[in-house]
């Protein structure tokens, strides 16, 4: 059985906590065992841009508490990825700087060698679990449903710093969507960011490009956008619904956001009630008619 | 004679203060859209939503409340059990004093008849209970040092008060079985420090025990659904009910940026004791402001402080007026410009349109008014100092940021650049774009690097960095010019 420290960040347990149900449900069923802890923070992400001492003591101080726990950690978020890989790579290499971090440390008796891993959640599935062992746990594929994948920039790049996978040629997500019996589209904009970090400073800017990516992957012949981030899923869900009231977007234009653990966990047979799948803004229940029907499945 | 006298100056205190208390409820506001109502709407709104919750289900709830919460305080108990043994060591055995031995003329004299004879030991037994409480309670905030727990001037009126009317009691007890007229004289100082209690009881921390049950029976029937005008009354009501028992600080998921930055009002629990001060007094020096600006802004809006108060109050909708009100203030907040702004973004629906623009213009117009970019015209040569310039030896230390020197100008950066993509006249909408950043810096020209639109503007989606074909870390640098930026205005 494999074992994490689990990291949700600030915005999952708040605002998409669909994403740590159905994260959650889908290890049960991959036999993956997630501990928790309550004393985790903010990664520091939103201080990456003010202040990079505090940003750094932010992230080092979640990196200490799972080496305390001695497990890898499964991160959900790929802005509170990033972060903590930015600041694990940035005390690697100043060993200065590891000497401060671990003396603001010491007052909670903390100590960072740095050498606990940082994993998102898609490179678990991929790496740890491997898509052979999760295809044997699908029982309901998909069938004729057409996702695009969004890999969301701050898992992907830069890529030295956070090795998630191939910057401008990924395919891990693309790989775990085709398990569950989906085709993964092809998309023009499928790297471009989402949006999200600039919601609250320039929102016009921040819908401009959630929208043309929408109009993109819509384009592509998909039926839905899927994402593996809280942020990403936020802006494709209700910041689409709100663009729908306030843009010249149209119902035909909608295009629904949902994270991958629900997508999986529905092709697991799990019920939609431990995925959340009424949790998301923009309705998502449709998915389950893509299911195969059993007659489908036996014809095969 | 004296004893009465005294006991109507104390109840006729307590009793304005309770007056005066309540009507800052209906008088005052937190937040921004609140200014309008008058203190009649809001009066009639709390009477009818008062008069709403006569109903089964409703009653149902606030029952379930009344013994979970108030009587039995599980919710603190599943938190912290040593505060929840403190709290209730005090709660139960103070209580039992009030009323056995306080009130016990109007409140057990008439249901038991000499009752109060047999109770001597028992009120000794009681007084000591509250002592042990109150021991804990110092324990925790002086010996045990709770991280991040603040003492303030109220929490040690709150234990010196308590610990000096249960300590005289005690005295007068002991001294009885000796001197008559030292008896008199600790029991006038019992009286007296009981009586100055409840007088200033409704201005003190003390006050809890009625706002506190009350935030939490409020916060279970009300919600972000209810009557504005409720809404209002119940945030300056919250503020009586906060006990800086600082459960909040403790959860808080920035309170290492307190820690760093050493602002106060970073921490939740201190931002309600400035919102005290605050929701009275609105007239604030230039410094306090921003100083309350940046610990309210510097919020992720995880929730957590709301989940876990003792008190019920639902302090995401507090911050989110709070806030509101204290960014309209026509003083530039420079977090604006970071991913803290996130949550306002994704709530500007619940902002009139004019208002949420104001505060973010004021603080891009701030970070970026130094420089004309269109009208800029050398007088002289550049002086190229490779090395000497201060603004390049800040960037210089680290492998990552001084890699602006490889640049040759590919503009590959601009190119794939989404938000350079996104405007047709990029160059007037951005003042300078990511490859003119880049030269500004190897130039030396400090201004031009960290004043341009496109800098407040950048994603940070890394794009750039990762098709630089020199391994020019672009986003890293960008990030850098704006932390020196926000240094420079603060």
């Amino acid at each position: 059985m494999m074992k994490y420290t689990l990291f949700v960040g600030c915005n999952i347990p708040a605002r998409v906590q669909q994403y740590e149900l159905a994260a959650r449900s889908v290890a049960t069923r991959l036999d993956i065992e997630l501990v928790e802890n309550q004393e985790y923070k903010c990664c520091g992400y939103p201080m990456q841009n003010s202040d990079n001492k505090t940003f750094l003591l932010m992230a080092a101080r979640n990196l200490a508490l799972a080496e305390k726990e001695g497990l890898d950690m499964m991160v959900l978020c790929k802005c509170c990825f990033g972060s903590l890989k930015k600041a694990a790579h940035q005390i690697q290499h100043d060993a200065g700087l590891q000497q401060e971090v671990n003396n603001f440390l010491a007052e909670e008796g903390l100590y960072y060698s740095g050498k606990v891993k940082i994993k998102h959640f898609l490179s678990i599935l991929f790496h740890d679990v491997g898509i052979a062992a999760i295809k044997e746990k699908i029982s309901t594929p998909f069938t004729d449903l057409n996702i695009a994948t969004h890999y969301g920039c701050h898992a992907l790049r830069p890529s030295d710093v956070t090795e998630f996978d191939d910057p401008v040629n990924p395919s891990l997500f693309d790989d775990l969507v085709k398990v569950t019996g989906a085709k993964s589209v092809s998309w023009p904009l499928q790297l471009e960011c989402c949006g999200a970090p600039l919601m609250g400073v320039n929102d016009t800017l921040s819908m401009d490009l959630a929208e043309k990516k929408l109009a993109d992957c819509k384009d592509a012949g998909a039926d839905y956008v899927c994402v593996g981030c809280p942020y990403c899923q936020m802006q494709f869900d209700r910041v689409q619904n709100m663009m729908l009231s306030e843009r010249e977007m149209t119902q035909e234009q909608e295009i629904p956001s949902i994270v991958y653990p629900q997508l999986l966990g529905l092709a697991m047979g799990i019920p939609e009630q431990s995925l959340g799948l009424k949790m998301n803004t923009l309705n998502i229940t449709t998915l389950e008619s893509y299911i195969k029907t059993e007659t489908e499945i036996d014809s095969e | 004679m004296l004893y009465t006298f005294m006991v109507y100056i104390a109840l006729s205190i307590f009793g304005l203060g309770l007056i005066y208390s309540l009507s800052n409820w209906f008088r005052f506001s937190i937040g921004f859209n609140a200014g309008e109502m008058t203190t009649g709407t809001r009066i009639k709104a709390a009477l009818k939503g008062i008069s709403g919750l006569f109903n089964k289900e409703k009653l149902n709830v606030i029952w379930t409340v009344f013994v979970q919460k108030i009587l039995l305080q599980k919710h603190i108990q599943k938190q912290d059990r040593l505060r929840w043994i403190m709290h209730m060591l005090i709660f139960s055995a103070f209580t039992f004093l009030l009323i056995f031995h306080a009130f016990d003329k109007i409140i057990v004299t008439p249901i038991f008849d000499r009752f109060y004879l047999s109770m001597n030991l028992w009120l000794v037994i009681a007084g000591l209970i509250v002592l042990a409480g109150l021991a804990i309670a110092i324990y925790r905030r002086y010996i045990l040092k709770v991280s991040r727990l603040k003492t303030s001037a109220m929490d040690l009126y709150t234990i010196i008060i308590i610990a000096a009317i249960i300590l005289s009691g005690l005295l007068m007890e002991i001294i009885k079985l000796s001197s008559y007229s030292s008896y008199q004289s600790v029991w006038w100082l019992h009286i007296f420090l009981a009586l100055l209690g409840l007088a200033f009881l409704p201005f003190s921390k003390m006050f809890h025990m009625f706002t506190t049950p009350l935030s939490l029976l409020v916060n279970a029937v009300i919600d972000e659904n209810s009557d504005p005008a409720n809404i209002a009354t119940k945030q300056v009501m919250e503020l009586d009910a906060c006990t800086h028992c600082d459960t909040c600080s403790k959860h808080c998921s920035v309170a290492v940026a307190y820690d760093t930055l050493g602002n106060d009002n970073i921490l939740p629990s201190e931002r309600m004791t400035f919102l005290k001060e605050y929701v009275a007094n609105k007239n604030i020096s230039a410094k306090k402001l921003s100083g309350i600006q940046q610990g309210i802004y510097l919020c992720t809006n995880c929730d957590r402080c709301t989940v876990v108060c003792p008190a019920g109050i639902n302090l995401r909708e507090l911050w989110f007026s709070a806030r509101e009100a204290l960014v309209q203030r026509k003083q530039p907040v420079n977090l604006m410009l970071t991913p803290f702004s996130y949550f306002r973004g994704l709530n500007h629906q619940r902002i009139d349109q004019e208002q949420y623009n104001i505060p973010l213009d004021t603080v891009k117009s701030a970070l970026t008014a130094e420089n004309d970019f269109s009208s800029t015209k050398l007088d002289a040569p550049i002086v190229l100092d490779h090395g000497d310039n201060e603004f390049q030896k800040t960037l210089g230390i680290s492998e990552r940021t001084e890699s602006f020197n490889y640049c040759f100008s590919c503009e590959n950066c601009s190119t794939v650049c989404p938000v350079v993509i996104n405007y047709a006249d990029s160059q007037q909408s951005l003042d300078l774009l990511p490859h003119q950043i880049i030269r500004s810096v190897a130039l030396g020209l400090k201004d031009m690097a960290t004043g341009s639109k496109m800098l407040w503007n950048c994603l940070t989606c890394y794009q750039c960095q990762e098709h630089c074909p020199q391994a020019v870390k672009v986003t890293d640098i960008f990030n850098k010019l704006k932390i020196i930026s926000i240094e420079d205005h603060k």
